[in-house]
């Protein structure tokens, strides 16, 4: 344990509740991680959490609490869901505000369900405005494709979880090794493909819809 | 038929205000013969996104919400132009904005297909509209209107928006610069 153990703060920016979110998964690893090293913490849900007045203050005063926080969320249309969005735009409004003793450190962990991490790039540069909005101190950001790995490089996965972990308690930037280890797709992009398109043809299938796959149901009326 | 131009306003009316923004693309538009049909997205209820992709796989190209972000989804395949007018959040969409765009992902099929070699989604329809992306900065901030930019032709590739422009500015940029902007935008899209 370092001298530096403090307090987390996970925010789970997915519309899935905590236990079933792929994104919330990673982050509750880097909770597990620093709990290990003598850090307390906890998890607010935004999508919860924005929807009442108790829970957006509840929000604020965990942020308040927090020597460091994560957003960990799924990427949706190339940015964040619009609940997440207006969470951290509460959030950033009430951090220009407050007036703080210490500064609060800030990072982020994407997951999308294209094969290429770099395809969250445009989101995580969307989060470091907002940590500057929010004057919030940025470390770094875990990015992981292919749906956060689903079982495929999870190995390298978990070796950037840790190399997180330790920048967060030993107060240094994360390592650019991460790139090394989670910024390439975990498999190939054809097989990911051919993959994934039978996947879903399997679910439509298992829900009896599998001849209506490509309806359209908004087709313009011609004329 | 004339051409329909849908403007997904993402104003607000407690934050950064969108109505000049607006005032100056519709008559624009009119001018070029297009019919301007606006969508005030902060008085809509739509409810937001929950991932369940049932859209897909559960009730095909509809999503399972039943509520005014299956009309949004249609009135954007309805369209020969789509224009996103928002304030611009720390580089990206205003909430509102972002709410009915997560509610059209019915509008794409689930499978996978390598555009320019990345992975994205296939069609499902033959045509979309063309895209335009409009930003309101709430002060001069290049980096985020660079980022804006980026998100609008990002969103063109997944949404097979077949022809893209964006434009951004401060809300204390002049009348001058602000209108300007907004015809080069429009033209060069429209124009194609």
């Amino acid at each position: 344990m370092s001298e530096s153990s403090g307090h987390f703060l996970l925010l789970a920016g997915s519309p899935k509740p905590i236990e079933k979110s792929g994104s919330a998964a990673r982050g509750n690893a880097v909770i597990e991680g620093l709990e290990e090293r003598g850090w307390t913490s906890e998890a607010v849900h935004l999508h919860t959490a924005i929807r009442s007045k108790t829970g957006t203050d509840e929000m604020v005063n965990a942020v308040d609490r927090a020597d460091v926080i994560a957003l960990a969320a799924p990427l949706y249309v190339d940015s964040l869901p619009a609940p997440t969005l207006r969470a951290l735009e509460r959030i950033a409004a009430h951090c220009r505000e407050r007036e703080h003793e210490h500064s609060t450190r800030f990072v982020s962990i994407l997951v999308c369900g294209f094969v290429e991490p770099s395809q969250n790039g445009t989101c995580q540069r969307l989060l470091e405005q907002f940590a500057a909005r929010a004057r919030l101190e940025w470390v770094g950001s875990i990015s992981l494709g292919g749906g956060g790995g689903n079982g495929f490089g999870a190995r390298r996965i978990r070796e950037a979880l840790k190399l997180l972990v330790e920048a967060i308690d030993e107060e240094i930037l994360l390592s650019p090794y991460v790139d090394d280890l989670i910024g390439k797709p975990t498999l190939p992009k054809w097989l990911y493909v051919f993959g994934g398109n039978a996947m879903w043809k399997k679910a439509a299938k298992a829900n009896g819809v599998a001849d209506r796959l490509r309806a359209k149901p908004y087709q313009r009326p011609k004329g | 038929m004339g051409k329909t131009a849908r403007i997904l306003d993402g104003g607000r009316n407690d934050g950064i205000s969108t109505v000049r923004t607006r005032e100056i693309a519709e008559p624009i538009l009119r001018e070029h013969g297009w019919d301007v049909d606006v969508l005030r997205l902060a008085e809509i209820d739509i409810a937001p996104c929950i991932g369940c992709f049932g859209c897909w796989i559960k009730t095909p190209g509809e999503c399972v919400i039943d509520d005014a972000g299956r009309d949004v989804a249609r009135r954007i395949v309805q369209s020969d132009l789509v224009v996103y007018m928002t304030p611009v959040l720390f580089g990206g969409y205003a909430p509102d904005l972002k709410k009915a765009l997560d509610r059209s992902i019915p509008i794409i099929l689930p499978f996978f297909r390598r555009v320019k070699g990345e992975v994205h989604h296939v069609k499902r329809y033959t045509r979309y509209p063309r895209l335009v992306g409009i930003g309101v900065l709430p002060d001069r901030n290049d980096e985020e209107g660079e980022i804006f930019e980026t998100l609008v032709r990002r969103n063109a590739i997944n949404m097979h928006a077949p022809a893209v422009e964006s434009t951004v500015f401060s809300a204390t940029d002049s009348d001058e610069t602000i209108v300007r902007r907004i015809e080069w935008a429009l033209s060069e899209v429209i124009g194609r």
